[in-house]
């Protein structure tokens, strides 16, 4: 089984750790699969206006470096590692209210989408991209500290069949509601920090490239999920 | 006299310990390097034996320094109690990536004595193929030539054991940072002080050499299934045994990047521990070793002379932060004459805003000082123990927990 995190946060948004320290854990580690997600945050709110302000957001000016940088990086890791490293990004759509508020994954990314675009325009775009897509965080969180993003979960009906997978689990939450509508998914830890390498992580039973991984998780076979601590 | 001048008087002494420990660390890394022996005749086969337990900082490249060792006939047993455990995948990687290394990968529960560490050794010693063993830890990262340095040292029939000073590296989390300067100062400090002017050589477990004849004259591993401090006692019946414990000229790197605070306490408690337990009223000296601590309970008592104190505490703290500032020079420029640090991750820049936190370490430390005296419970890898006289363990088995944990558990059960 391929041990798997991807939902992982660098400096190029609000992690604390720059790409290769974060890839350098990851690999240290004996991960074979990480997708590194950094946020785009919608800049048509007060809220991502500041992110951006505070270069807590890819952008479209500095996704071609951020990708290139992926690319790099990916390239040690699997040299180094042998551990495959994919580009993605966390659309981040932050309002006032959570039931407005949506969090998505794009995994293996290609061209930038803003997050101001509608989410039905950015699911079809990441489609078109080939990428997966992954409604992270979806539900009620015990962590008062983090506002909840509750859009997809709302509107799941009407996105569910753009969505490839679903968090089941993030850090150190469960979404049991994901379990009962038997939606496809994945776990992954929302790293932003070193110490959230122990979290929820997936396992995928597949082979080590791209598109093996983006199919086992699409057709939801040979997924499972840990809780990986020390 | 009064309290207060008592208290300075003691920091004078400390601080005049503190610079004979200077002296000695520099002594150390001017010390003449172990003359190597002949590469193609006379290095005997090393069964290096690394148990582990979860993962540390570094781990990967930790277990990949010693596949890359410049030695011509050695393997590499990794012990492990449990193919779950976080390391197994690690391990795995490693014995991948070097297929032409001798690497064996041993789960074995092994349940015999109450040392976690003794536990995982067991087997993996049972499997070793060669006289000479090398227990070495999960968290240390070594150059191409330490090994060869290491038997070097074993030469000479009459040496039991060799053991390596450690230099604690890469600190990013406040943990970690205070752990490496700690590891870097008092723990570097003492152990070349004690080595070099009372002749004591103390043993430290992250890397030791020894013969399986040695070893079993004094009893095995299962004879140090039940003590903590398994180093010190191992080295301890080397000497009886009249052999020679040899703390080699190499030093060996220990990472640690992302310690918690709550590690780095809990480590140097249970070290504490160890230490009262084992040197019993000679625990009382290490008070003389921390001179900012000293200085600031001389300031805490100060009536009529605070100003003095204030100033006294001041001077004291800054003359320690800038002698802890040149030990860490010295032995940066002692890893600058190694060839073998190539990768830039252990080349450590001189963080000097590190050793700001000297005074905040050496308070905490000397807090810490006093646990000992009232606890004898240690918490080591999620187990629980009491440790007495020389280090020996026995499971923690304490009534009023028990009773504490049964009403707890009845409370949540009502709720």
């Amino acid at each position: 089984m391929l041990l798997c995190d991807f939902h992982i946060h660098t400096k190029f948004s609000d992690g604390s750790l720059d790409l290769r320290k974060t890839i350098d854990i990851f690999g240290q580690t004996g991960f074979d699969v990480i997708a590194i997600t950094d946020h785009v945050v919608n800049g048509d709110h007060p809220i991502g206006k500041f992110a951006h302000r505070f270069k807590l957001s890819v952008t479209a000016k500095n996704f071609g470096e951020y990708i290139e940088n992926i690319r790099y990086e990916a390239q040690r890791a699997w040299d180094k590692y042998e551990m495959l490293v994919i580009p993605g990004v966390e659309i981040s759509k932050n309002y006032i209210s959570s039931d407005k508020s949506a969090h998505l994954l794009i995994i293996d990314i290609k061209e930038f989408i803003p997050a101001c675009m509608s989410i039905e325009s950015i699911l079809i775009e990441a489609k078109n991209q080939g990428a997966l897509t992954v409604a992270c965080h979806p539900h009620h969180t015990p962590d008062r500290m983090n506002k909840d993003t509750l859009f997809l979960w709302n509107n799941r009906e009407k996105y569910c069949r753009y969505i490839d997978a679903w968090e089941i689990a993030n850090r150190d939450d469960f979404f049991s509601v994901v379990a009962h509508k038997k939606f496809p998914y994945i776990a992954s830890s929302d790293f932003h920090r070193a110490s959230h390498i122990f979290s929820w992580k997936t396992l995928l039973n597949c082979q080590k490239d791209v598109v093996s991984v983006k199919q086992c998780i699409k057709t939801n076979k040979g997924v499972a999920i840990t809780l990986f601590r020390n | 006299m009064d309290i207060f001048m008592v208290f300075t008087i003691i920091t004078l002494i400390g601080l005049m310990l503190y610079s004979f420990q200077i002296i000695s660390v520099r002594q150390y890394m001017r010390k003449k390097q172990t003359p190597l022996l002949d590469y193609f005749r006379e290095y005997p086969p090393v069964s290096i034996l690394k148990p582990l337990k979860g993962m540390d900082d570094n781990l990967f490249d930790n277990l990949a320094s010693f596949c890359k060792l410049d030695y011509p006939k050695y393997e590499i047993i990794f012990a492990l109690q449990d193919i779950n455990d976080p390391a197994y995948k690690v391990v795995c990687k490693i014995k991948d990536r070097y297929p032409e290394k001798d690497i064996r990968i041993v789960t074995e529960r092994c349940d015999v004595g109450l040392n976690p560490k003794i536990n995982n050794l067991i087997p993996a010693y049972r499997q070793s193929k060669y006289e000479l063993i090398l227990i070495s830890d999960s968290n240390v990262t070594v150059g191409s030539d330490y090994l060869k340095n290491m038997v070097s040292n074993m030469a000479n029939s009459d040496v039991g054991l060799v053991c390596n000073l450690i230099r604690g590296l890469g600190g990013r989390s406040i943990g970690a940072i205070l752990e490496n300067l700690h590891l870097n100062t008092f723990i570097l400090g003492s152990v070349c002080f004690l080595q070099r002017y009372l002749d004591i050589q103390c043993v430290i477990g992250k890397s030791m050499l020894m013969r399986k004849r040695d070893l079993e004259m004094i009893g095995g591993l299962t004879a140090f299934k039940d003590v903590l401090a398994e180093d010190f006692v191992i080295g301890r019946e080397m000497k009886r045994c009249g052999k020679k414990v040899v703390v080699s000229d190499y030093m060996i790197h220990n990472v640690n990047e992302y310690w918690s605070l709550k590690r780095f306490l809990n480590r140097h408690t249970r070290w504490g521990k160890l230490r009262w337990k084992i040197g019993g009223y000679q625990y009382f000296s290490e008070l003389l070793c921390n001179p900012i601590f000293m200085s600031l309970l001389a300031f805490s008592v100060a009536t009529e002379s605070r100003l003095f104190g204030g100033t006294f505490a001041l001077l004291v703290a800054c003359y320690k932060m800038m002698g802890d500032y040149y030990i860490n020079r010295l032995l940066s420029k002692h890893q600058s004459q190694l060839s073998y640090i190539n990768n830039a991750c252990y080349k450590t820049k001189d963080n000097f805003y590190h050793y700001l936190f000297i005074p905040i370490k050496d308070v905490i430390v000397g807090l810490i000082w006093f646990v000992p005296l009232l606890s004898s419970k240690v918490v080591w890898r999620g187990n629980k123990y009491i440790i007495c006289r020389d280090s020996a363990m026995k499971p923690y088995n304490n009534k009023t927990s028990r009773i504490l944990n049964s009403l707890r558990m009845r409370f949540s059960e009502q709720h």
